[in-house]
């Protein structure tokens, strides 16, 4: 599971206000590198949760990974942000699709409901019980 | 040939009841015409000791059994024969704008996950072993309901539904569906959705389906709930088309009787009867669809051995498989619209008819 879809997933359990942004306990996460897509990530900039995703890094044991504040567009395009590994770019192409959580649980932050994260693949599904009417 | 939409059908008097074993305590109802569902979509009232009003997001048994349960079974060979790119999907996907995120519930085996080099996709599905396929593939994907999407509101740019909603049961649960595809996605964003229709251009098909109806069985009733029409009897079974079939049919039902997993399927009664007249004049979209599954497949997942146990698939030496059947409630000429015109933030923005399946393609406002 990248952090990008992290940012999206919320619980849909009942008792849940939210269900978001999922709190992120990790046991195994890699990394694979992938080439940054300028264009893709400056369009993702404005559909993130960024405090979220910040959280989600600190979890992780990567706290200076991203700042605290998202950067600007005009940060994400400077020159040769695709090459410079401290760019703005390059980090959070680095959070959002590098970083792969493999073991690990999510967390309702409403209901402390845990979705399981196993090989990579979040199981979302809810028990008969837990279903909103 | 693209069809012309007549009127959208009015005709919704369809009741598609099943019931589970009513000896068990996990006695449930599902939903009921299209009316009583607009009115209780999301209520729950009691009459003696049952509900009568289902949630939505609960899965009804004949999903379990007859497409989560199958499907799981046969995943590695489904996707084996699941890898043409249908045109009007590609040519979707291809239109997107590059950077787009795509959300594909209900993926399968991931066939159209990265499709389009220049989109992010993330797909979801509700059977593990398709999912464990698509992971392999190395794609971003969860195992989820399509019926309750485990995501926030206004986050993807397009969504797709490729053959998925014809296997949910009850007009709540469809529409439901299509709510949680237009919730998912931002304003102005687009989902496709793709169903297989009653009208199929091989007719012949049909003839390898088995229809399924609806039956009263009387004794079932509990004495303490209301007379008559009470939702929670009705079952649902196969129907014999005439009656050289009944015969099969009986034998059918008698096999599927041993079914020992405390989920019966009650199918022991012919609808050959004189109550039933009325269904056979009525749009014909409940099937049992079946799925071959080679007895060498079958050998790599233990799942085959319990469902021929339990009869919940059965054998064909002639064609050396293990049949399961999957549940599908195809589509009529407009219904697709029918049930999107509740949905007060998405317009229409193309419809048509494909290689027997009725699709649509929405815009959320």
């Amino acid at each position: 599971m990248r952090l990008l879809t992290h940012n999206m997933l919320a619980s849909n359990a009942r008792g849940a206000s939210t269900g978001y942004p999922l709190k992120l306990q990790v046991v195994k996460w890699t990394t694979k590198e992938a080439e940054p897509n300028a264009d893709f990530l400056r369009g993702m900039l404005p559909k993130l949760d960024w405090a979220a995703l910040v959280a989600a890094t600190h979890s992780l044991g990567l706290p200076g990974l991203l700042p605290e504040s998202p950067p600007t567009d005009a940060e994400l395009s400077a020159d040769g942000a695709a090459d410079d590994e401290g760019s703005a770019l390059r980090r959070l192409h680095r959070a959002l699709l590098e970083i792969h959580i493999e073991e690990g649980t999510l967390v309702c932050p409403d209901t402390e409901r845990c979705f399981p994260i196993s090989k990579g693949v979040p199981n979302m599904l809810l028990h008969e019980d837990e279903v909103r009417n | 040939m693209l069809q012309v939409f007549s009127k959208i059908a009015t005709r919704n008097p369809h009741r598609f009841i099943l019931a589970s074993n009513p000896y068990s305590s996990n006695y449930r109802t599902a939903s009921m015409n299209s009316n009583e569902m607009m009115e209780a979509q999301g209520t729950v009232s009691t009459e003696g000791n049952h509900s009568r009003f289902e949630s939505v997001q609960s899965t009804p048994d004949i999903e379990k059994k007859y497409v989560h349960r199958v499907y799981d079974a046969i995943a590695p060979h489904f996707s084996a024969t699941r890898f043409a790119k249908w045109p009007k999907v590609a040519g979707f996907l291809d239109s997107l704008r590059p950077g787009s995120v795509v959300l594909d519930a209900g993926c399968g085996n991931g066939k159209y996950l990265g499709f389009n080099a220049d989109c992010f996709f993330i797909g979801c599905d509700i059977s593990p072993p398709l999912i464990d396929i698509c992971a392999g593939r190395g794609h971003e994907v969860l195992v989820a309901d399509a019926v309750n999407l485990p995501y926030r509101n206004n986050f993807g740019d397009a969504a797709i539904s490729i053959a998925v909603l014809h296997h949910l049961s009850t007009d709540a649960r469809r529409r439901k569906a299509i709510e949680e595809l237009i919730r998912v996605v931002r304003k102005g964003g687009l989902v496709l959705i793709t169903v297989w229709a009653v009208e199929q251009e091989d007719r012949s098909l049909l003839n390898k389906w088995t229809p399924l109806c609806e039956k009263y069985n009387e004794e079932w009733v509990d004495p303490s709930s209301p007379p008559v029409r009470n939702q929670s009897n009705i079952v649902l079974e196969s129907i014999a088309e005439t009656d050289e079939h009944i015969g099969a049919v009986k034998r059918r039902n008698d096999d599927l009787k041993r079914s020992s997993d405390g989920l019966e399927d009650n199918a022991n009664v012919s609808c050959s009867d004189s109550s039933n007249i009325d269904e056979h004049h009525k749009t014909q979209q409940e099937y049992f669809v079946p799925w071959h599954l080679p007895f060498h497949r079958a050998e790599i997942g233990g799942a085959s051995a319990a469902a021929l146990e339990n009869g919940f698939a059965k054998r064909d030496d002639k064609k050396g498989t293990v049949v399961y059947n999957r549940y599908y409630h195809v589509f009529v000429e407009g219904e697709l619209q029918r049930l999107v015109a509740g949905i007060n933030n998405a317009t229409i923005v193309d419809q048509f008819y494909d290689k027997s399946n009725w699709c649509i393609v929405l815009e959320k406002l």
